[in-house]
């Protein structure tokens, strides 16, 4: 007994070291004949079940006079289909219970709707009409233009700094497709035939170009024969699915502008050219990050914010992306400050952990900070649903949802500081300034 | 070819045959399953602090939140303070600095926020104990360090600035002071000034005063068991003292005794951000709430409200319409919004009103309600998956004092709502004959439309009421040829224009720290040449010989069209106005006057022979143009004014020239100074030629 007892506590305190251990995300993948891949994943303790369907079409697979197409479809997949009428397809989610969205990226296009768990046949009906026969019409086409449109004006032209992503983008690239953004230019959606959607249609939606993920509540032998009733009649695409070369990673910068914009306080956005979100450089740039700009204690915040209270705000993201990526540094002066200070101070941020290795401590704590994010990450099955169809899709490893976590802890401090030296440079940057439109003639 | 089709729409034929499924009907539910919340513990301390503790081990997380409840604060002249004092007890205590505390909390992956009346801890649950000490000590200790109290307040102060454009944020403060008045903790509004007056003592008072467990809950969810919580929640806040914390009463706001249309001008806006509400007597747990729920779903709760078939799908007015309400226990609101375009923004309020009166005046249909009913158990259920959810349940029924089984018996009490009940709560918490109308937008486009709906005040983005902007009117007799026939007088008369043979004009301009140069040439009666160079560059070079006109950008040849050329030979007059009041196919209009620099200015529109339209405008005093505007079609298809604005006049051989403008360059605008002006040099008139 006693030695029993002994063991235990050994246990236990190496399980601390080691810290929590995630549950593990069970599932199951397979692919039907038309090139359709399906990723189950039972979970009974709530009853609802997300069906889901990821498209690897993004803003980067468009033709560059016809930008907007994707994020213009995932408006358009709402439209009905061959038997559901126009409209519709909202109505009968919500009106059976259910919440649906979709959203679209550079990369692909996301579909899903969580529904009470007497409803799956119902969302694999919708999903599976959408991939055999969505209604892709003039009618269609002239509503959701509009709706896209006030969608434009509402989210990136009528908000302060709204458009700094995209201002950013086309500095970055020039020639990959990442240079526009998935809202994309109302001019080539206005000039766009009915034909041209109709063959983006037939290019890009699919079954081999798309996963589908069941989360949730459900009995997977019972999913799997609806599956096959509601999906592998749906011939394969045909066509090639076009996908962009990619460009050298690096700029050749620095490039340098000003943004004028109805604003108050003027602002920087910094950004670099950093590799694709699958390379090994992008764990060890979004490790830097949380050095930077992982919480309150944090440099950023706690240099520029608390201490100097030069910022207002400061902070940092890698957008890592299918292709390529850029690390951006946001901030905006406290009133009074020179934006020049402000940029000092951030560089300053960027020097030091480009000139000193990361304190052990501060490394331990930013891969405790990772962990627990981890271990949070899949706390609903629609969000389940998400990792599993994006590492799917994107990352082409569905394991990573248990295992990503290793690739943050194998990066090193020395990697830390080697992807700062490397990326976060002079000749690799794009800044932008955003300054009030009533100062632009000073 | 035609075998094989015939072949293949047999195959189609077949396979529709033998399919599985008829895709033509929707699928029917299977039977519904049960929606079970989950149990929760709950218990009291001696200090009366009520805990509750939901146990949820599928993730090894535990969070720890505490609600401190209190009357809502009048804050008076110092606005803004209770909330600057709510971000001050994350920001250090007598134990550690805010450094020494967030660096132990995100060492183990945790995260700690405060506000006025929360404190809010989270982390891998293997740390619980670490997590609840460090919660205790922001609880019980906070330092309210200076330098920290000056910092939060410069950066509300900022934060105010960085929002003074933003539309929805002018909205949300606008309409709150409206509703409620500024009388009251719900409408009042923080200013630059409230923030300044602001001192540490009185965040120090807001925590000595409210801060107390006998006021407040804590909900411990996650994975950690019943018996540790309660030991951790003993060991590290037993000593929290209590105390009596004063109550505080407010005159219930009142509706406008009228219709009002409150307009808050926005001169660059190309959307109205619209507010039509009112406020709601509707506290929680009251018999109401869920046939208003319901009635809200039906008329504005998301896409498949009717607010949002009408003005998105039918009208395409807006990207959503949509409503909502607050149960409070002082004052709720029932209110609908959307963003809309300048031109619909009366429409969208005519549709707004008469989607009222129809949820008001007519019953739902079955199927509606049956609709709506699914939609909210459903949303009910998915709430469920998260633990959260049954702490605030826990919460709110030792809060709002509901019966036991408020929640257990939320889905019965839902599917119970008739249509006679919806109409009840329609016709109860909406306002439609007092309502409150706020639009943030550009008067000029919007306001002479708005009368119809109410009493039209104008306010600032703090909720004051201003002045209306003045709307000047055309005196009697003035016609368009007046306006210009005055403006030609003005710079000199046409005697004087006509003794000008030509000009060399050169005028220069900064740009992100570019000079630009634009030289113009002109030789009577109609022969131009202008030139626009950055630092020797050459970027623009237009030649008009009275006849043809050639145009290059960036040295590249561009084509000139007909309608163009046509335009160009009224326009290459040294004072065009004199060429559009004798050519008759040139069309002018006077439209109303328009405040500009605070005078009142002519505005005269000339539609040229090719259709394109201009606006030109003339100081209703000395008679000088001061600003002319075009538009063109910007990158989205949309309109974009682009003005030219002038500001300085120079008399050259006795006639005005405007030495100081500004230019539209691109998206922005410069200002261009006059380097050179010159009349009746000697001219090589070989520059002319188009080649």
């Amino acid at each position: 007994m006693k030695l029993h007892h002994k063991l235990t506590s050994i246990a236990v305190g190496l399980s601390l070291m080691a810290g929590a251990q995630s549950r593990k995300i069970d599932f199951e993948k397979y692919e039907l004949d038309n090139g359709l891949e399906v990723i189950l994943h039972e979970d009974h303790s709530t009853p609802i079940v997300t069906v889901s369907v990821m498209y690897h079409v993004g803003s980067k697979n468009e033709n560059p006079t016809r930008t907007g197409f994707a994020h213009f479809f995932e408006h358009l997949m709402f439209e009905g289909s061959e038997n559901i009428e126009r409209g519709e397809y909202m109505n009968i989610v919500q009106n059976s219970g259910g919440t649906l969205n979709a959203n679209t990226t550079q990369d692909r296009t996301y579909y899903y709707q969580t529904l009470p768990s007497n409803q799956l046949k119902l969302g694999l009906w919708l999903e599976s009409e959408r991939m055999l026969h969505a209604k892709v019409d003039q009618e269609g086409v002239e509503t959701q233009r509009e709706v896209v449109k006030e969608e434009r004006r509402q989210r990136y032209d009528n908000q302060p700094y709204g458009d700094f992503i995209e201002q950013m983008f086309s500095r970055a690239f020039t020639q990959h497709p990442y240079k526009w953004t998935p809202i994309g230019s109302m001019d080539h959606l206005n000039a766009a035939s009915i034909d041209e959607f109709r063959d983006f249609y037939k290019t890009f939606y699919v079954p081999n170009n798309a996963t589908m993920v069941i989360s949730g509540d459900f009995e997977s032998d019972e999913a799997k024969e609806l599956i096959a009733d509601y999906f592998k009649d749906i011939p394969k695409g045909e066509k090639e699915i076009p996908f962009p070369k990619v460009e050298p990673v690096k700029v050749k910068g620095p490039i340098v502008d000003t943004v004028y914009d109805e604003i108050q306080l003027p602002a920087v956005f910094t950004g670099y050219r950093i590799p694709k979100a699958t390379h090994p450089d992008f764990y060890a740039l979004s490790m830097l990050n949380s050095v930077l700009a992982g919480g309150e204690s944090a440099r950023l915040q706690r240099t520029l914010v608390d201490e100097k209270q030069l910022a207002l705000q400061v902070g940092s993201f890698p957008y890592g992306l299918e292709d390529a990526g850029l690390f951006i540094f946001i901030s905006l002066p406290n009133t009074g400050v020179d934006l020049t200070d402000l940029e000092d101070g951030i560089y300053a941020e960027i020097e030091k952990v480009k000139k000193n290795l990361v304190s052990e401590k501060e490394y331990q704590k930013i891969r405790n900070q990772e962990k627990a994010d981890f271990v949070s990450s899949n706390s609903t099955t629609s969000g389940v649903a998400n990792s599993l169809a994006r590492y799917d899709v994107l990352y082409d490893d569905v394991n990573l949802i248990n295992n990503e976590i290793d690739k943050y802890m194998d990066v090193t401090r020395e990697d830390i500081q080697r992807v700062a030296k490397e990326y976060l440079t002079k000749e690799n940057e794009i800044k932008l300034y955003y300054l009030p439109a009533d100062q632009q003639n000073q | 070819m035609k075998k094989l089709n015939i072949l293949a729409s047999l195959l189609m034929l077949s396979s529709t045959l033998f399919a599985q499924v008829d895709r033509s009907k929707m699928p029917e539910p299977g039977p519904a399953p049960d929606v079970e919340i989950a149990d929760y513990k709950t218990f009291e301390l001696k200090n009366g602090l009520k805990v509750f503790i939901i146990q949820n081990d599928k993730v090894p997380r535990v969070s720890f939140n505490l609600i401190v409840e209190n009357d809502p604060i009048l804050e008076g002249d110092k606005a803004g303070y209770v909330s600057i004092a709510g971000e001050l007890i994350g920001e250090g205590t007598t134990n550690r600095d805010k450094d020494s505390l967030y660096s132990e909390i995100e060492f183990i992956g945790g995260r700690l926020n405060t506000s006025s009346n929360s404190v809010f801890v989270s982390g891998l649950s293997d740390h619980s104990d670490k997590l609840m000490e460090l919660m205790a000590d922001v609880i019980k200790n906070p330092s309210f360090p200076e330098d920290a109290f000056n910092k939060l307040k410069k950066q509300s102060i900022s934060g105010l600035k960085a929002n003074k454009n933003d539309p929805g944020a002018i909205s949300r403060r606008v309409r709150k002071a409206l509703l409620y008045g500024k009388d009251h903790p719900y409408g009042e509004v923080e200013t630059e000034e409230s923030l300044e007056n602001i001192t540490l003592d009185d965040c120090k008072n807001y925590y000595n005063t409210y801060f107390k467990p006998n006021v407040s809950y804590l909900a411990i969810v996650g994975d950690i068991g019943k018996w540790k919580a309660k030991r951790l929640v003993k060991k590290h806040l037993k000593d929290w003292s209590k105390g009596e914390v004063p109550s505080h009463e407010y005159e219930t706001p009142t509706p406008p005794e009228k219709p009002l249309v409150a307009i808050v001008n926005r001169e660059s806006a190309v959307q109205s951000q619209l507010n039509i509400g009112n406020v709601i007597e509707l506290e929680p747990g009251n018999e109401d709430v869920l046939p208003l729920k319901l009635m809200n779903k039906i008329l504005g709760g998301g896409s498949t409200g009717r607010l949002f078939k009408n003005l998105r799908e039918d009208k395409a007015y807006t990207y959503g319409a949509y409503s909502n309400f607050s149960q409070d226990e002082l004052i709720g609101y029932f209110n609908a919004s959307a963003n809309v375009r300048n031109e619909v923004t009366d429409s969208a309020i005519t549709e707004f009103m008469t989607e009222f009166d129809r949820i008001i005046e007519n019953p739902v249909n079955s199927e509606e309600l049956g609709n709506a009913k699914k939609y909210i158990s459903g949303s009910f259920a998915r709430s469920l998956e998260r633990p959260q959810t049954v702490a605030r349940f826990a919460i709110n029924t030792a809060r709002y004092n509901l019966s036991d089984d408020y929640y257990s018996t939320y889905l019965k009490r839902l599917n119970a709502a008739t249509p006679d009940d919806i109409q009840r709560v329609a016709k109860t918490y909406i306002n439609k004959d007092q309502p409150t109308i706020l639009v943030v937008g550009k008067a000029a486009d919007v306001a002479s439309k708005l009368e119809k709906f109410g009493e039209i005040k104008y306010y600032d983005t703090d909720g004051n009421e201003v002045e209306a902007p003045t709307l000047y009117e055309n005196p009697e007799g003035l016609t368009a040829k007046k306006v210009l026939n005055d403006y030609i007088k003005s710079i000199g008369g046409k005697e004087n224009i006509k003794q000008i043979d030509n000009l060399k004009w050169v005028q220069t301009a900064t740009m992100n720290g570019r000079t630009i140069e634009i030289a113009n040439y002109y030789a009577a009666p109609n022969k131009s040449k202008t030139t626009v160079s950055m630092m020797g560059m050459n970027l623009m070079d237009e030649t008009f010989d009275g006849e043809n006109m050639s145009r290059k950008l960036q040295g590249q040849k561009q084509p000139v069209s007909e309608d163009d050329l046509q335009d160009a030979k009224i326009n290459n007059n040294l004072v065009p106005e004199i060429a559009y009041i004798k050519n008759k196919e040139v069309e002018l209009e006077l439209l109303k006057p328009q405040d500009i620099d605070g005078k009142m200015a002519y505005q005269v529109k000339v539609i040229m022979p090719s259709g394109k339209e201009r606006f030109y405008f003339f100081d209703s005093e000395t008679g000088l143009k001061v600003k002319e505007t075009g538009y063109q079609e910007g990158p989205d298809g949309e309109s974009v004014a682009q003005s030219t604005e002038y500001l300085e006049y120079k008399e050259v051989k006795g006639v005005k020239f405007p030495v100081k403008v500004t230019i539209p360059l691109g998206p922005a605008s410069a200002e261009a100074k006059t380097k050179v002006i010159e009349a009746n040099i000697e001219m090589d008139k070989s520059m002319f030629e188009v080649n």
